[in-house]
C-alpha cells in the first residue's frame, strides 16, 4: 500500500497562521501518532488531508500523486467534532456511508454487520443514533470510519471519550488495520496511548512539525543527561564531591531522587571519568542516558513560545 | 460531476422525508382540506341543476292570454307552467302549507283588465308577464278588427333584433367556479414550495449542527451533496403535490364539486407539476444555498423569513391582480418575471385568461433562470456550509478568499 505525503502545508484565517510549511509522511503499515496542543493546527492539517478545507500553499501526495476526491472516498476519516445524523438509525446510517464511499448495497450490508458487531454495537443496528450514549455514538463514528474498509486512515481524537474496554477494541483495530499495510494517523491528548501504540510520532507546534521520528529516536534526540545511581551503602556526599572533581562534568539534583544525580558531559568522554570517580568512592547501581518520555519532550516543544492560537 | 453520490444523497433525503411521522400527517391533513373544501364549493357555488318554473294558474275566462304568458320573454331559466285552475282552487292551493311548489299567481277575470291574485306580496317580474300578455292580447284583437293578421304583425315585431356594439373593452368577469379552482392551485403550490424549500434549508442546516457534513465533503463535493439534497426534497415535494394535485383533480372534476366547469383537469394538473418543479428549483436553491450560511437552527429564520416574503409577494399579487385585472399589463409582465411566474401562471392558465404566446415565454424565462441560481447558490453553499459559529455574511460567501 502506499503512503501518505503532507508537503509543506500552508494555511492561513485572515490574518491567523493555522500551518505554517508542515510537512510528514506516513508509510505503508505505520501508526502515525499526531500530538500537539489545542490550536497547533493537528486538525487543520487533517482536514485539508481529506479535501474539506483548502491548502493556501502544499500539497497532499498518495504514492506520489496527490490526492484526489476520487481516492478520497477510500480514506476512513473521523473527524474531530464528531458527525453523524441523530434521528437516523445506525445501520441504515452506516449503510448510506458505505455507499457514498462507493460500496455496492450487498457489500455495504455485509460490512456494516461487521464492523458494528465487531466494536460492539451490534444490538443497536435498528436504534436511531441520537438514543445511543456517547460512547456508543462514538463506536458507531469509528464504524463510519472502517465500514468502506479504507486504504488509509486519518482519525482525529479517536480516543477522547472511551472507556477502557472500548480504547483496547479501538487500538486493536488500528493496529489490525496498519497490520494489514494501512497507513493510520491519529491524533490525540492521551500520550501514554500514543506511545503505547505509534510507530512514528510527529509533535506539532504553532502550525510547524517541531519534531518526527520513532519514540525512541525523538527521546535520544538532544543532549539528554546521564544518570548516574548508588547504592544503599554509598555516601551520598562522597559520590557528589568525587563527580564534581571530575574535568568536563557539570552535576545536577534529579528532583525527588536522593540517590541519583544528572550528569551532562561537556567533553568527550567526560562521563566515562565520572563513572570511574564514583565506582572508586562507591557502588554504582545504574549508569545510564536518562530519555525523556513523550510528555516530557511534548512539554519542552510546546512551551516554546507559541504566537496566535488557532480555533483548528 | 459523478451521479451516483447525488442519487444515493437523493435517495436518503427522500427516503427520510417518506418515512417522517410528520410529513405523513401534514399532508393526511391537507387531503382531508381539499376534499373539505371541495365539498364547501358545492354547497356554496352549486347551482340547482334544474331550474324550476314559474307556474301560473289561469283561469279559463283568461285562456285568450295562454299564448302569449307562455311565449313570454320575461319568464325565468325554466320557463312558465301554466295550470289551468278557478279562483277557488288559487285559494285553496295557496292557503295549502304543503304543496310542493308553490303557486306564483293566479290570473283571471278580465282578458283585457285580468285580475292577479298573489298569495302575499305582489311579485313585480309576475305583473310584468301577465301585463306585457294582456297588451299582447289586446294588440292581437285590434289588428284583428282592422281585417289584418296578427300571425304577421307578430312575426314582423319578433323580427326586430338589436346590434350591440360598446366603445369600452368589455370587462371579463372571472367565472366563480374557474376562479375557486384557480385559489386552490396557487395556494396548494405556495404551501408545496414553501414546504419543500424549508425542509432543504433545515436539512442543511441539521447537517451544519450534527457536523455530519465534514464527513459528507471529505467523500463528495459539496455541489453533489447539495444536487443530492435538492434532487431528494424535489422529489418528496412532487410526490406531495401528486397527491394533493390529484385530490384537487378529483374533487373538482369527480365529486363535482364546481358544476359546469370546462376545465382541463388534466392539462392544469400536468401544468401545476411543470410550475411546481420550477417554482422549486428557484427557490429550493435560495434556500439551500442561504441556509448554509448559518450554523444553529435557531438562526434558520434570518435566512428564511427574507425567502418566504419573496413568495409572499408574488403570491399576494396573484391573488389580487389575476382576478381583478386579468388583463392588465402589469399582470402580463410580473408573468413573465421567474420569481413571480410559478404563481401567476398556472393560476392565470386555470382561470383561463391567457395569451398563447405567454405560458411558453415564461416557462423559457424560468428554466434559464435556474441554472444562474445554480451556481450563485453552489458557491455560497460551498464556501460556507463548512464555516462553523455565528452567521456568515452574504458578501462573504460570494466573494473573499477560497475557504
Amino acid at each position: 500500500m502506499p503512503s501518505l505525503e503532507l508537503d509543506r502545508l500552508s494555511k492561513s484565517y485572515g490574518s491567523v497562521h493555522a500551518l505554517r510549511e508542515l510537512s510528514f509522511e506516513v508509510g505503508a503499515g505505520e501508526i502515525f501518532g499526531f500530538v500537539g496542543s489545542n490550536g497547533a493546527g493537528k486538525t487543520t492539517a487533517m482536514r485539508i488531508t481529506l479535501g474539506v478545507l483548502a491548502a493556501d500553499a502544499g500539497e497532499v501526495r498518495w504514492g506520489g500523486v496527490p490526492l484526489d476526491l476520487e481516492m478520497r472516498r477510500r480514506v476512513g476519516y473521523m473527524p474531530e467534532e464528531r458527525g453523524l445524523y441523530p434521528k437516523m438509525k445506525v445501520a441504515e446510517q452506516l449503510l448510506f456511508f458505505a455507499e457514498l464511499h462507493g460500496m455496492s448495497p450487498a457489500d455495504a450490508r455485509e460490512a456494516v454487520d461487521r464492523w458494528t458487531d465487531r466494536l460492539g454495537v451490534g444490538h443497536r443496528r435498528r436504534d436511531a443514533v441520537e438514543k445511543l450514549s456517547l460512547g456508543n455514538q462514538q463506536r458507531v463514528q469509528l464504524a463510519a470510519a472502517l465500514v468502506h474498509d479504507p486504504v488509509l486512515l486519518v482519525l482525529d481524537e479517536p480516543f477522547s471519550g472511551l472507556d477502557p474496554v472500548a480504547v483496547d477494541v479501538m487500538s486493536e483495530v488500528l493496529r489490525e488495520r496498519a497490520a494489514a499495510g494501512v497507513p493510520v494517523i491519529f491524533s490525540s491528548h492521551q500520550l501514554d496511548l500514543v506511545e503505547r501504540l505509534c510507530d512514528r510520532v510527529g509533535i506539532v507546534s504553532a502550525g510547524s512539525m517541531v519534531a518526527t521520528g520513532s519514540i525512541d529516536e525523538l527521546r535520544a534526540t538532544g543532549e539528554a543527561p546521564w544518570m548516574l545511581a548508588w547504592g544503599e551503602r554509598t555516601d551520598p556526599v562522597a559520590v557528589r564531591q568525587a563527580l564534581a572533581a571530575v574535568p568536563g562534568v557539570t552535576v545536577q539534583e534529579v528532583p525527588g531522587r536522593g540517590d541519583a544525580v544528572h550528569l551532562l558531559a561537556q567533553l568527550e568522554g567526560a562521563e566515562q571519568a565520572a563513572l570511574r570517580a564514583a565506582l572508586e568512592v562507591g557502588e554504582v547501581r545504574s549508569f545510564a542516558r536518562d530519555l525523556p518520555t513523550l510528555t516530557e519532550l511534548f512539554r519542552d516543544v510546546v512551551s516554546a513560545p507559541a504566537d496566535e492560537e488557532v480555533a483548528a | 460531476m459523478s451521479r451516483r453520490p447525488v442519487l444515493t444523497v437523493a435517495r436518503r433525503e427522500l427516503k427520510t422525508r417518506m418515512v417522517t411521522r410528520s410529513n405523513i400527517i401534514s399532508l393526511a391533513i391537507m387531503v382531508v382540506v381539499i376534499i373539505a373544501g371541495g365539498i364547501a364549493g358545492k354547497i356554496f357555488l352549486g347551482e340547482e341543476t334544474e331550474p324550476e318554473p314559474m307556474r301560473l294558474a289561469v283561469d279559463a275566462s283568461v285562456s285568450e292570454l295562454s299564448p302569449y304568458l307562455e311565449s313570454s320573454p320575461a319568464a325565468g331559466p325554466g320557463g312558465i307552467a301554466l295550470e289551468p285552475l278557478d279562483e277557488a282552487g288559487a285559494r285553496a292551493a295557496f292557503a295549502d302549507e304543503e304543496a310542493e311548489a308553490p303557486l306564483a299567481a293566479w290570473v283571471g277575470g278580465d282578458p283585457a283588465a285580468p285580475t292577479v291574485l298573489f298569495e302575499d306580496e305582489p311579485d313585480p317580474a309576475v305583473l310584468g308577464i301577465v301585463e306585457q300578455a294582456a297588451r299582447e292580447a289586446a294588440t292581437a284583437r285590434a289588428v284583428t278588427e282592422l281585417g289584418g293578421d296578427p300571425e304577421a304583425v307578430r312575426a314582423a315585431v319578433d323580427a326586430v333584433a338589436l346590434e350591440v356594439q360598446q366603445v369600452l373593452p368589455p370587462e371579463e368577469g372571472l367565472d366563480p367556479a374557474r376562479w375557486v379552482l384557480a385559489t386552490f392551485l396557487v395556494t396548494l403550490l405556495l404551501f408545496s414550495i414553501l414546504g419543500t424549500g424549508t425542509m432543504v434549508a433545515m436539512g442543511v442546516v441539521e447537517e451544519k449542527t450534527s457536523r455530519v457534513v465534514e464527513i459528507l465533503l471529505s467523500t463528495i463535493r459539496p455541489g453533489q451533496l447539495l444536487a443530492g439534497k435538492i434532487i431528494g426534497i424535489g422529489a418528496y415535494g412532487l410526490f406531495q403535490v401528486a397527491v394533493l394535485g390529484g385530490t384537487l383533480m378529483a374533487v373538482v372534476g369527480g365529486l363535482g364539486a364546481l358544476p359546469e366547469l370546462e376545465i382541463d383537469l388534466g392539462g392544469t394538473f400536468v401544468l401545476m407539476v411543470v410550475w411546481f418543479l420550477l417554482g422549486f428549483g428557484l427557490f429550493a436553491l435560495l434556500f439551500g444555498g442561504f441556509a448554509a450560511l448559518v450554523s444553529r437552527q435557531e438562526d434558520i429564520g434570518a435566512v428564511t423569513t427574507p425567502l418566504m416574503f419573496g413568495m409572499f409577494v408574488p403570491f399576494y399579487l396573484t391573488i389580487f391582480l389575476v382576478p381583478n385585472q386579468p388583463d392588465a399589463t402589469l399582470t402580463k409582465v410580473l408573468s413573465q418575471i421567474p420569481f413571480f411566474a410559478p404563481f401567476m401562471m398556472p393560476t392565470r392558465a386555470a382561470a383561463g385568461a391567457l395569451e398563447p404566446w405567454e405560458m411558453p415565454l415564461a416557462l423559457a424565462l424560468t428554466a434559464l433562470t435556474i441554472p444562474l441560481l445554480v451556481w450563485i447558490s453552489a458557491r455560497v453553499y460551498r464556501r460556507a456550509v463548512l464555516h462553523t459559529g455565528g452567521r456568515m455574511k452574504l458578501t462573504e460567501a460570494l466573494g473573499g478568499s477560497k475557504g
